[in-house]
């Protein structure tokens, strides 16, 4: 070990280079893993707070409802087995529905959520993103909708609307409400289409007082896709107490298209990763090799004295490994400390109103932040120092096979 | 067949190297013997095969043919790993060109060998210090190898070859870079060692001011044995 350490500050410059292509792959993979980990944790949130909770009990779907949700009208029965079982954090009944919204001579397709205001406001943030106006309150006859669907219609607050709903079990109704409130949906294909209703204007749309398209539910100690055990748990839990004719749908089910963003990550990530510790390993092979090939003479002279294959080889193994390991350390601490910086600073706020309204139609925020997690630093540091020793194993492997007096006769 | 008195015997040994198509016959039927506690010199004009001999004997390089016994263990059928570990326990080398580990201190260096065979590091420490202190460079025990001169050097070749009691010291041509009074300072350190510890030399030489200085001469010219002289001194 002296021996590698002195090796290694003997030629400072190869050293440093070294320390380099395995620093570099660490620092930037723990960052972009960061990162990822930020956006998926901001998809995962937007859709499951604003939308589908991490899942939802409904009515066994039947056929020709089209977009419409089949209607339970048992919810009560529903919330009763929910509370028999552990792990509930915060459950809503919800009515869902398909309408039309229609203000002087614009319409827009729709969907109206029905929900219980003191309900849903301890979870969805969607309160927090009325720009214009006053969210719902119980018993208040309004809706709230998205500034997109506000533009689409040319309403504003205290406007009214014309809402046709058209459910296939209940058929057509009409409603005069006014706009209480406009919000800043964080997605905008729901600032278009989402508008939120008490239940009890939701359910006379639908001609029917105890209709419920939904009992929506968010499990405890949830923090981001990567706790769907958590979610699995509770849900099989609940399938043995609810009747056939209702189901559980988990958020991936309902929201496929962000569980779909989630699932391009992960390949992109390994594609980056096997990029950046294959130009590692290529250098570490590189300087390795060069070193093995300048110290051709010294290694002929340490086999000739008796030196084992296998001892010569861990001692290139024992340089490799002494540099990766110092490397790696150093690639993940830095990306650690840059991303507790970051994040000191609040974020990194994304450049341009165009590029934060593209990232907003994932369900992502316009500020970026870096979700530090250590089994992620961990694995990568561990994973370039293995990389790493399998770059030196072909330098080390040549060393071995030197002949010694060859190796001695070996003029640089 | 090996001869159980011999130290060392080689029987009819010969090597060529071979370069593409030219082959170069460097010793063409050695048969020697050397004993335990020998000092003994093989001189002959450079090429002549003294280095090539020396290698073969300590395990370095493979003969193309004839065989050679160390303490009657042809060494023919040893591995390569078996030959490293022969030339760890059995066979001190000293070198040319000194040859010490450049990032190792003298200590380090001379302690070396003891590492390679195990000895744990307080003994192995003791054992290099004794040594160091034996030839009288103890002074530069801390010091790296560039820090000191030739001659110095060499004395620390000769205490790394000396310090596990090898069956015999290979030596070759150790005198080649150093000055007349250096060169008859290192020889007579051997000498004593050879007197005094028993132990065996052999050295590689075509340096005729340190001949008179052997007990046995053995003469090479073109890979054959031409003289071998035993003198009393």
């Amino acid at each position: 070990m002296k021996a590698a350490i002195r090796h290694l500050k003997r030629n400072r410059g190869r050293t440093i280079l070294t320390l380099l292509a395995v620093l570099i792959p660490v620092y930037f993979l723990v960052s972009m893993f960061a990162l990822s980990n930020s956006i998926v944790s901001d998809m995962f949130e937007t859709a499951t707070r604003v939308d589908t909770g991490h899942f939802q009990i409904r009515h066994v779907e039947r056929r020709g409802m089209g977009s419409a949700i089949p209607l339970m009208h048992d919810s009560d029965s529903v919330l009763a087995a929910l509370d028999q079982i552990n792990g509930i954090e915060w459950r809503t009944v919800r009515l869902d529905m398909p309408a039309l919204a229609s203000a002087a001579d614009r319409s827009q397709a729709i969907y109206v959520q029905g929900i219980i205001p003191e309900e849903i406001a301890p979870i969805s943030s969607i309160a927090d993103l009325v720009v214009k106006g006053t969210y719902l309150k119980s018993g208040q006859s309004g809706v709230v909708i998205g500034e997109e669907l506000a533009d689409l219609l040319n309403v504003d607050v205290g406007d009214e609307i014309i809402l046709l709903g058209a459910h296939p079990e209940t058929g057509l109704g009409a409603l005069k409400v006014p706009v209480v409130g406009i919000y800043h949906a964080p997605i905008s294909a729901m600032g278009r289409t989402i508008v939120h209703s008490t239940l009890i204007t939701a359910r006379a749309l639908a001609h029917s007082p105890d209709a419920a398209t939904a009992v929506v539910v968010r499990v405890d100690d949830v923090k981001g896709p990567w706790d769907v055990g958590k979610i699995e748990a509770v849900t099989a839990q609940l399938r043995g107490l609810l009747p056939d004719d209702l189901e559980v749908l988990d958020w991936r089910e309902l929201a496929p298209q962000v569980s779909g963003y989630m699932g391009i990550l992960q390949p992109v990530m390994i594609i980056f990763a096997v990029i950046f510790f294959g130009l590692g390993a290529l250098v570490v092979l590189n300087t390795l090799y060069l070193s093995v090939m300048e110290r051709t003479r010294e290694l002929g002279l340490i086999i000739a004295l008796g030196a084992s294959r296998w001892r010569v080889i861990r001692m290139i193994l024992t340089e490799a490994g002494l540099i990766a390991v110092i490397g790696a350390v150093y690639g993940a601490l830095i990306a650690v400390a840059l991303a507790w910086i970051v994040e000191a600073f609040g974020g990194i706020p994304l450049p341009g109103a165009e590029l934060a309204n593209y990232m907003k139609t994932f369900g992502m925020k316009s500020v970026l932040h870096m979700m530090i997690s250590w089994p992620q630093v961990g694995i990568s540091a561990a994973a370039m120092v293995v990389v790493a020793l399998l770059a030196a194993w072909f330098p080390a492997y040549r060393a071995s096979k030197l002949e010694p007096v060859e190796a001695m006769r070996y003029v640089e | 067949m090996s001869n159980n008195k011999a130290l060392i015997q080689t029987v009819d040994l010969r090597k060529t190297y071979k370069t593409d198509a030219v082959e170069t016959p460097a010793l063409n039927g050695v048969s020697v013997e050397l004993h335990k506690k020998e000092f003994t010199a093989v001189a002959g004009p450079s090429g002549s095969g003294k280095s090539t001999l020396l290698h073969l004997l300590g395990g370095l390089d493979r003969p193309t043919s004839g065989e050679i016994f160390l303490e009657g263990v042809p060494l023919s059928g040893l591995s390569k790993d078996q030959l490293a570990r022969l030339r760890m326990t059995n066979i001190g080398f000293v070198f040319q060109a000194y040859n010490l580990i450049p990032v190792l201190t003298v200590l380090e260096n001379t302690a070396f060998v003891l590492e390679l065979q195990g000895v744990v590091h307080a003994e192995r420490i003791n054992r290099a210090r004794k040594i160091l202190a034996e030839l009288g460079i103890e002074q530069y025990a801390n010091q790296y190898p560039n820090r000191i001169s030739g001659g110095e050097q060499q004395r620390v070749a000769v205490a790394r070859a000396v310090v596990a009691k090898p069956s015999i010291v290979l030596a070759d041509e150790p005198t080649a870079n150093l000055d007349t009074a250096t060169s008859h300072e290192l020889i007579d350190l051997m000498r004593r060692l050879n007197q005094e510890r028993g132990a065996t030399f052999l050295f590689a030489t075509h340096d005729s001011r340190l001949l008179d200085r052997v007990n046995r001469l053995v003469t090479i010219v073109d890979g054959l044995i031409t003289g071998d002289e035993h003198h009393t001194n």
